[in-house]
């Protein structure tokens, strides 16, 4: 299959590419239009902004906290924000370049060379400014510990390995080959070689076919950054907290099968696309297996003596993050009883 | 006693007297009203007046009198430990926690008394006993025991768990040269007790001990110098280079795996070292070089449970879980509680379309693996 594929595309770029050759850098989008045109708009795709290519603050140009007696301001003119905390006598103002996030919002701010995790995020759901989530233990007694949260190397190495690209090579960072927010070869490794040989004529690289992959494998793709069953269950995370880490939540529902590819992430969700809002888009996902038509296929999965569409809007309940900001879909699929505590 | 430092010493007595505060109100059987009582009141006087002999004499009275009162077993026995009289004191102890099961200061004062007649298999039970039933919960009180406990751990070889308990105290302010000793013993790996350290280790131990000690405290920079000066001044010996990158490995896996390596330079066919060298690079992703290594740390000794677990685990991640499925199965059968064995089991059933075992497999992990903080930050 993959020959005739390659043949077809191979002879349409190539006869592209020569007719442009040394004008133009090919980019992915010339042979993979369909996830180029959307992939970049999508939440991975501006997990961080830069300064400039900011909606929200653009659309918020002055957003102001108060905690005891620090005032927080978040001010945006011109595509430039500053970040200032004041104490009522001094203040420290603080330029905004990296944000992490795509709707809520949180801010790395280096000041004297020290990173820091700003202390307040602007939420969506509120329209402003509040306390970032796990922060509310902070105790700030200086203007300086009110910026936020200081972060160890580790921890901005980390931050922006999973919301940026190109920014942690052999393990270390890199703020010069950053690019903001999954691009293309964040998720597909060797796409770079893959590009550079076709840009060679040489057709023969390809990226590992990550829709292959089992279900388990591609809970622990996402998991990289997702976080991974294995992961949280060794961290011991417990608690509606644990509700944001969809592989680990998947990974305990009994409709989960490590082998069986229609209960894989990508059955449910295409990484390119937005993120599909409603149950109802989710059923034929469910029926894929429990359906009777399916016994055969599924013979454990049973059939619901309750409704025939909207499972998801039952089975994968709704659980507001602690902080209150947030609301997450639980990927523990089950049937949820009324007063059940929430399980693991 | 063995111990040579105040602060044990201040620690133990310490111990004696909050177990003698908290010691349960008395449930006295007025079998013989007069002359009990009468060896009761005298037995607590002599006690808070500091005339133990007196007290100690009373006390053996009174239980002879009344074998049912839980407390003046209690008070015997702590006496007697008090005054290095071990054996009546385990036998004191045994008496009260026949009548008060669940007392766990009792039972880790029990292990402290056999620990100091050489009844070590049964220290180290009663003292886990005691800690499991809160008796290590009073940071003062958790010294001692945990010091104990982690001894007893060196001296069966069971080296990274005594490490553990030695960072808890560590973290706990917990630090002199006891303490150091006793993690120098463990970070090279010499399964004996400080009484036994030959004169001519000692100064080892006590700089291997101190420099884990400064890493465990938090003083990365001072530990690295600390470390630095030992591989200067002891370049051959083997086991300091892996105990630095066992602490490292944690928080910078990078330089951890460089000290492996160098490790493998002065101790080349060790099979631990590259277990932990598989496990390191596993960790890191690097599963396709984690397996030589594994390969190696396997033929090198196959009964090394941390060898069947890497090449397991090496093996399911570059694709051979039928390969990898009997190592796996031989740990968790040997170590029953072995948190990593079964997070691989449970992945590689998984891989495989075992739903159950799969699933079987998630529900122990999640039994075995403790509660950990929130995961409600950024991280
Ligand atoms: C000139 C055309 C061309 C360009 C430019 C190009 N690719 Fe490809 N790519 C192909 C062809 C042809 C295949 C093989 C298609 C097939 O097997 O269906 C392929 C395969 C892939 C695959 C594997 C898909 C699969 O599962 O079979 C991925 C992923 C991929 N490309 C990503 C990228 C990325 C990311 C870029 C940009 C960095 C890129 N490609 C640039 C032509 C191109
Ligand atoms: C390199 C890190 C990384 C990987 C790998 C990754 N994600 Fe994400 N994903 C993110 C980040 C960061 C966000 C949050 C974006 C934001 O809101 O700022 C996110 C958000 C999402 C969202 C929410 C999007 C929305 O519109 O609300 C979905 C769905 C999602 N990811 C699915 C997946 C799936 C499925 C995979 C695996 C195929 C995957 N992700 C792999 C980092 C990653
Ligand atoms: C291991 C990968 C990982 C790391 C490290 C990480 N994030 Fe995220 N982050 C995610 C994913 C995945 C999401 C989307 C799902 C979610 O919201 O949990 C996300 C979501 C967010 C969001 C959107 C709101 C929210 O909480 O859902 C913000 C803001 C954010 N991260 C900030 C940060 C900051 C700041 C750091 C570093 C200090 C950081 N993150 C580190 C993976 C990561
Ligand atoms: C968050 C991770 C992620 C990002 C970012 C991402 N992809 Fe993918 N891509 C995947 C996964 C997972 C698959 C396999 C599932 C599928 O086919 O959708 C895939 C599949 C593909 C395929 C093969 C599709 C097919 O039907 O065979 C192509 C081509 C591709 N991606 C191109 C791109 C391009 C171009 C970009 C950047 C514009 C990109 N991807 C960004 C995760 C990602
Ligand atoms: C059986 C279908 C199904 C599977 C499989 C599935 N999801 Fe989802 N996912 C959903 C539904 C339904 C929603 C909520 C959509 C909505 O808001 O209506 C969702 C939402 C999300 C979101 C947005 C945040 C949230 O909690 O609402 C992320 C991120 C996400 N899924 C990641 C994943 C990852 C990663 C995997 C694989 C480990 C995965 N999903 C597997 C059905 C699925
Ligand atoms: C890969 C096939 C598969 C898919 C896809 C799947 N399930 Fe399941 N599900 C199963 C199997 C098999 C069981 C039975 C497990 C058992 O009883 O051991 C199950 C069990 C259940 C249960 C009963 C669980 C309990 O708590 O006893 C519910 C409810 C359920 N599934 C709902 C859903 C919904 C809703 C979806 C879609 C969002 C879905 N399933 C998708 C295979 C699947
Ligand atoms: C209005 C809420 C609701 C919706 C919508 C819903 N279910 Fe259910 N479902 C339930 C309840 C409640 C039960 C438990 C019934 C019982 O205990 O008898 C259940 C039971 C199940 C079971 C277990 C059956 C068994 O015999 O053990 C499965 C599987 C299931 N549902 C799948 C689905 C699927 C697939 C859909 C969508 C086609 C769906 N459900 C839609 C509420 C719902």
């Amino acid at each position: 299959m993959r020959i005739c594929r390659v043949l077809l595309v191979s002879l349409l770029s190539c006869i592209c590419m020569s007719a442009e050759r040394g004008q133009e850098t090919v980019t992915c989008a010339r042979c993979h239009q369909k996830q180029a045109s959307t992939q970049p708009g999508t939440q991975m795709g501006h997990a961080m902004q830069v300064p400039g290519d900011n909606d929200t603050l653009r659309a918020h140009p002055e957003l102001t906290f108060r905690r005891e007696q620090y005032t927080y301001t978040v001010k945006t003119q011109n595509g430039q924000t500053q970040y200032i905390v004041s104490d009522g006598t001094h203040s420290i103002s603080i330029p905004v370049v990296w944000s992490m996030g795509a709707q809520a919002q949180t801010w790395l701010l280096d000041h004297n060379g020290r990173m820091y995790e700003s202390l307040v995020s602007y939420y969506p759901s509120i329209e402003g400014l509040a306390l970032t989530v796990g922060d509310d233990r902070l105790e700030p007694k200086t203007l300086e510990e009110a910026i936020g949260r200081p972060l160890l190397e580790e921890g901005v190495t980390t931050c922006f390995g999973c919301h940026a690209s190109n920014a942690v090579i052999g393990h270390k960072l890199n703020l010069t080959s950053l690019k903001p927010g999954l691009t293309c070869e964040h998720c597909h490794v060797d796409a770079g070689a893959h590009l550079a040989s076709i840009a060679q004529g040489d057709w023969t690289v390809f990226p590992p076919e990550l829709k292959d992959l089992s279900s388990e494998d591609i809970s622990n793709f996402c998991g990289q950054c997702h976080r991974t069953w294995e992961l949280v269950v060794r961290a011991g995370w417990r608690g509606t907290s644990n509700v944001r880490f969809q592989p680990y939540r998947l990974a305990i529902s009994k409709c989960f099968d490590g082998a069986d590819p229609r209960i894989s992430c990508i059955a449910c969700h295409d990484p390119h696309q937005k993120v599909v809002r409603g149950a109802s888009f989710y059923d034929s996902k469910c029926l894929a297996c429990h359906s009777p038509a399916m016994s055969a296929a599924a013979p454990h999965a049973k059939v619901c003596s309750v409704a025939k569409v909207n499972c998801a809007s039952c089975h994968m309940p709704k659980v507001p993050f602690p902080g209150g900001h947030f609301v997450f879909t639980d990927h523990d699929i089950r049937i949820v009883k009324p007063n059940e505590p929430y399980p693991y | 006693m063995h111990l040579r430092s105040r602060l044990i010493a201040d620690t133990l007595l310490g111990l004696t007297l909050t177990l003698l505060l908290q010691a349960p109100a008395s449930t006295v059987a007025q079998d013989h009203p007069e002359s009990f009582d009468e060896l009761t009141a005298g037995a607590s006087s002599a006690r808070e007046q500091g005339d133990i002999p007196r007290a100690i004499e009373l006390y053996q009275q009174a239980t002879q009198l009344n074998p049912k009162w839980p407390d003046g077993w209690w008070y015997l026995g702590s006496l007697q430990y008090g005054v290095n009289a071990y054996a009546p004191a385990i036998e004191a102890l045994t008496h009260y926690i026949e009548l008060t099961p669940d007392a766990g200061p009792a039972r880790a004062l029990r292990g402290l008394c056999e620990f100091e007649v050489g009844q070590y298999p049964q220290s180290l039970q009663d003292l886990q006993q005691g800690i499991a039933l809160g008796a290590a919960n009073q940071p003062r009180n958790a010294g001692i025991v945990l010091y104990h406990e982690a001894l007893l751990l060196t001296r069966l070889g069971r080296f990274e768990e005594a490490l553990g308990k030695y960072a808890v105290m560590v973290r706990h302010g917990t630090i002199n040269e006891d303490v150091t000793n006793g993690i120098g013993l463990s970070g090279l790996r010499m399964p004996i007790l400080p009484k036994d350290i030959d004169p001519s280790q000692a100064q080892l131990i006590a700089m291997v001990g101190r420099a884990a000690a400064t890493f465990m405290s938090g003083d990365l920079t001072g530990a690295h110098q600390a470390f630095e000066e030992i591989f200067a001044r002891f370049p051959t010996t083997p086991n300091v280079h892996y105990l630095y990158a066992y602490l490292l490995f944690p928080a910078d896996p990078d330089q951890a795996i460089g000290q492996f390596q160098k490790e493998l330079t002065i101790s080349p066919a060790s099979a631990l070292v590259h277990a932990m060298l598989a496990w390191a690079f596993g960790m890191q992703g690097d599963y396709r070089i984690a397996l030589s290594d594994a390969q190696k740390a396997f033929a090198e000794d196959p009964s090394l449970s941390m060898a069947q677990l890497v090449l397991g685990r090496d093996l399911m991640e570059t694709g051979d879980i039928r390969g990898a499925l009997p190592h796996l199965e031989a740990v968790v059968t040997t170590e029953p509680q072995n948190l990593e064995a079964h997070i691989a089991l449970a992945k590689a059933y998984s891989e495989l379309g075992r739903r159950d075992d799969a699933g079987r497999e998630r529900l122990l992990c999640l039994a075995l693996s403790g509660h950990g903080t929130a995961a409600d930050a950024n991280m």
